[in-house]
Order: C-alpha cells, then structure tokens, then sequence
C-alpha cells in the first residue's frame, strides 16, 4: 500500500486491509453542490477504486462560498458542476478513476449508472430524486447516505437494504419542497458537517466495517447548539412500498415524472424535453444571434441574457431558466427559443 | 408533563428551542394537530422523535416522555 493513504491505514479500523477494500469499490454521487463537491473530494483523497458523479448544474459565483471543488474561472467559464469537478478531482489523485455525468438524475439514469456501484453517495438538493435513489437503493441492495443541509441545520442518515428502515419508511411522503429551502440560506460549516457525517459512513461500508455503521438519524444545528440522535430502527414498515414485502418502486415509475421543476432556493425553472435531445450548439448559437439574442456558449451549453431572465440550455436539450419560478413563463420562454 | 422540542426553521417559527406542555395520552398526530392551532406549524411532513426513537404519528405520549420534532431538509 503506497505511503500516499499511510495516515489512513494507520488507523486501525481501517488498516492495510481496510485500504484494500475502500481501493476496489465504486461510489456514485448523486449531486455536485456544495455536499457533492465535499463528499467527492473526501473520496478521491481517501483512495476509492471508481467515482461517478452527476450533475445537472453549472458553476455561478454564489456557489463558491461553499463549493470547495469550483474556482473563479469556472464561474467564468460557466462551467458545468460535473465537468469542473472531474477536472478538479483528477489532480488531486490520478489513482482514483473519476466519471463525470453532466445531466439529470432521472430515475432511468441513475438505473444506468447504478450498475458495478458499490455505495450511493446523497448530494442532491431535492426529495425527488432522493426518493429515486431510496428505491434503487432497494432494488439493487446498495447502500446509500442521506444528507442535507439548510441554513446552520443538518442531518444524515445511513440506509442499508435489508438492515434498516428505508428513508420512505421514514417519511412516508415527499416533503414539501418550500418549507425549507428558500429561506434560511446557508453557511459552509452545516455543508461540512454533514459532510463529514456521509463521509465517515461511506469509509465504514467501503472498509467493511459494518459494525461500525450508525443506526441512528443524526441532525444538528451548529448555529443553535443543538445536536441529536434518532433510533429509527422502529420505523421499519413491512407495507413499504419501497422495502416492504410488496415493493413497488413507487419513485422509479417515471410516466408521472415532471418535465419543469422550480430549482430549490433559487429564483430558477428547469425545463427538460420528454426525450434527450441531441442539440448543435454552435448552430444555434448562431440561430439565435441572427434573432438579435445576446447569446454566449462553451462546448457544453450556451446562455442567452434577456431582460429580465436567463436562460441556459444544454446538449441534451435541458435548460435552466434563471429569474423567474413561474412554470408556465419558462415553458413559454423555452418554447420561444427552442420551437 | 413533556418537553417539546423544534428543530431548523420550526423552532424560529416557535421562537424557542423547547417548549413545556402536558401531551400525556395524546397521539403524535393529535399533538402535531395541537401545535398546529397553537403556533401555524405546518407538521404533517415532520419526523417526530420520542425519547430520541422515531414515532409513528400513532404513537400514545407518556407522562416524561420528550418529543422532538425534526423536519427533514432537503438543501445540498
């Protein structure tokens, strides 16, 4: 084992063996934000074989405060989350095999990418992909790590197919996306505890150490001083629709899928076509400067400035439309541009 | 008697960290219910806690019992 992960296997619960293990597995993370951006880097510095993240997202100024991956150019580059990440990632160890996924974390995706994935890795910022990723969870026995964060206030939650409750044992439905993220901001030491929580975990199965593994939901709030453990072992249900004896996998059937979404705590909609597209994007650069847009792009997505709103569109078709949450104006606005 | 606890943006919504009430033979849900009429909290999505082991909204509170309630987050 090279000196390079020396502090590592110093430690006894993990040691030579335990290297060896966290070396051949694969960990998928699902969100490049300020929790992926962490998590992904505690991983690449801690040696695991494979990491795949995916990101639907790119690079602004208000993400460095706590983006620790992203610099000032790639906001100026307008780089994608993922793209930037990976670029990141591969310097700072060369070992570790990096996939970088610029996309959304459909339910059809994330069965795609599940595949050889030893540990799903919670980094997105919404209930409904988290509850897409509990039931790949379930149907292909990977364990994942719930994680999230809002203002001082986090919490985790580490979720083991067939050991413990499934996070929709624990809440039986999506929460309601409003009640937390618009309005309480957020500062990096809540990000980077949490992180470190998901991380800790994540070591723990990777190593197989599975005694080790916290059975409590932990959450805590560094502003207020609060901290607290919940034993959830009791909340396991045998009706679960996504772990119980008759699963469904309510959150992967996909026909009831929303195609616009108002992003979480951002003045912004996406939209995504019902089929990924497979747009030229110097064409419709052009296109659209022929039209008298102020249009910019990189070889991954484009963005046109109108007067009140932004709008971004990537490869496959997807966009972001910034400064507006009104689903009906940003379908028209995408409608407009797109045909 | 029983202390309440609020966690994120539910304890400033209530404006303290806990709150003391005699919810002995109620339910979760009829609690949650209670708090609802008292301080406009909106609990139906929250996770209750009850001597820091999850409880079902069925669940009967104890006399002594502590209750937290934890609403789950979804920032990242």
């Amino acid at each position: 084992m090279s000196e390079r992960y020396s502090r590592q296997t110093l430690f006894p619960p993990i040691g030579n063996e335990g290297q060896e293990r966290i070396r051949s597995k694969h960990v998928l993370i699902v969100g490049a934000g300020a929790l992926g951006s962490g998590n992904a880097e505690t991983m690449t510095r801690a040696g695991i074989g494979t990491l795949t993240i995916i990101d639907r997202d790119y690079v602004e100024a208000s993400n460095l405060q706590r983006q620790q991956l992203y610099t000032e150019s790639d906001v100026a580059e307008k780089l994608p989350k993922a793209a930037a990440a990976e670029k990141r990632l591969k310097r700072i160890n060369s070992d570790v095999e990096i996939h970088s996924v610029i996309g959304d974390a459909t339910p059809e995706k994330l069965e795609e990418l599940v595949e050889g994935v030893d540990l799903i890795l919670d980094s997105t910022d919404n209930f409904e992909t988290r509850m897409a990723i509990n039931d790949i969870s379930q149907k292909y026995e990977i364990p994942w790590i719930y994680g999230a964060c809002v203002g001082s206030f986090g919490m985790s939650l580490t979720i083991i197919p067939g050991r413990t409750p499934c996070l929709n044992c624990l809440l039986k439905k999506i929460p309601i996306q409003g009640m937390t993220c618009d309005t309480g901001g957020i500062i990096a030491p809540a990000v980077q505890m949490v992180i470190a929580h998901q991380a800790a975990e994540t070591l723990k199965i990777l190593a197989e150490d599975w005694d080790a593994v916290r059975t409590e939901m932990v959450s805590f709030d560094l502003w207020r001083n609060q901290y607290t453990s919940m034993k959830v072992s009791k909340a396991k249900d045998e009706g679960c629709l996504s772990c119980g004896k008759e699963r469904t996998y309510p959150y992967l059937q996909t026909e009831n899928m929303m195609k616009s979404t108002v992003l979480c705590g951002r003045d912004t909609v996406q939209i995504r076509p019902p089929k990924e597209l497979e747009i030229q994007l110097s064409e419709l650069v052009k296109q659209l400067k022929s039209l008298g847009y102020q249009v910019k792009g990189n070889p991954y997505l484009l963005s046109v400035d109108m007067e009140e709103q932004r709008l971004v569109i990537f490869k496959d078709g997807r966009a972001l439309i910034h400064g507006t949450k009104n689903l009906t104006q940003a379908k028209s606005i995408y409608q407009r541009l797109m045909g | 008697m029983n202390k309440i606890m609020f966690f994120a943006h539910l304890r400033d919504h209530v404006g303290e960290e806990s709150v003391t009430k005699d919810a002995s033979g109620k339910t979760i849900a009829e609690l949650k219910q209670l708090l609802s009429e008292e301080y406009g909290l909106k609990l139906d999505t929250v996770m209750a806690a009850v001597n820091e082991e999850f409880a079902s909204d069925d669940e009967v509170i104890q006399d002594g019992d502590t209750v937290a309630f934890i609403p789950p987050v979804s920032g990242g």
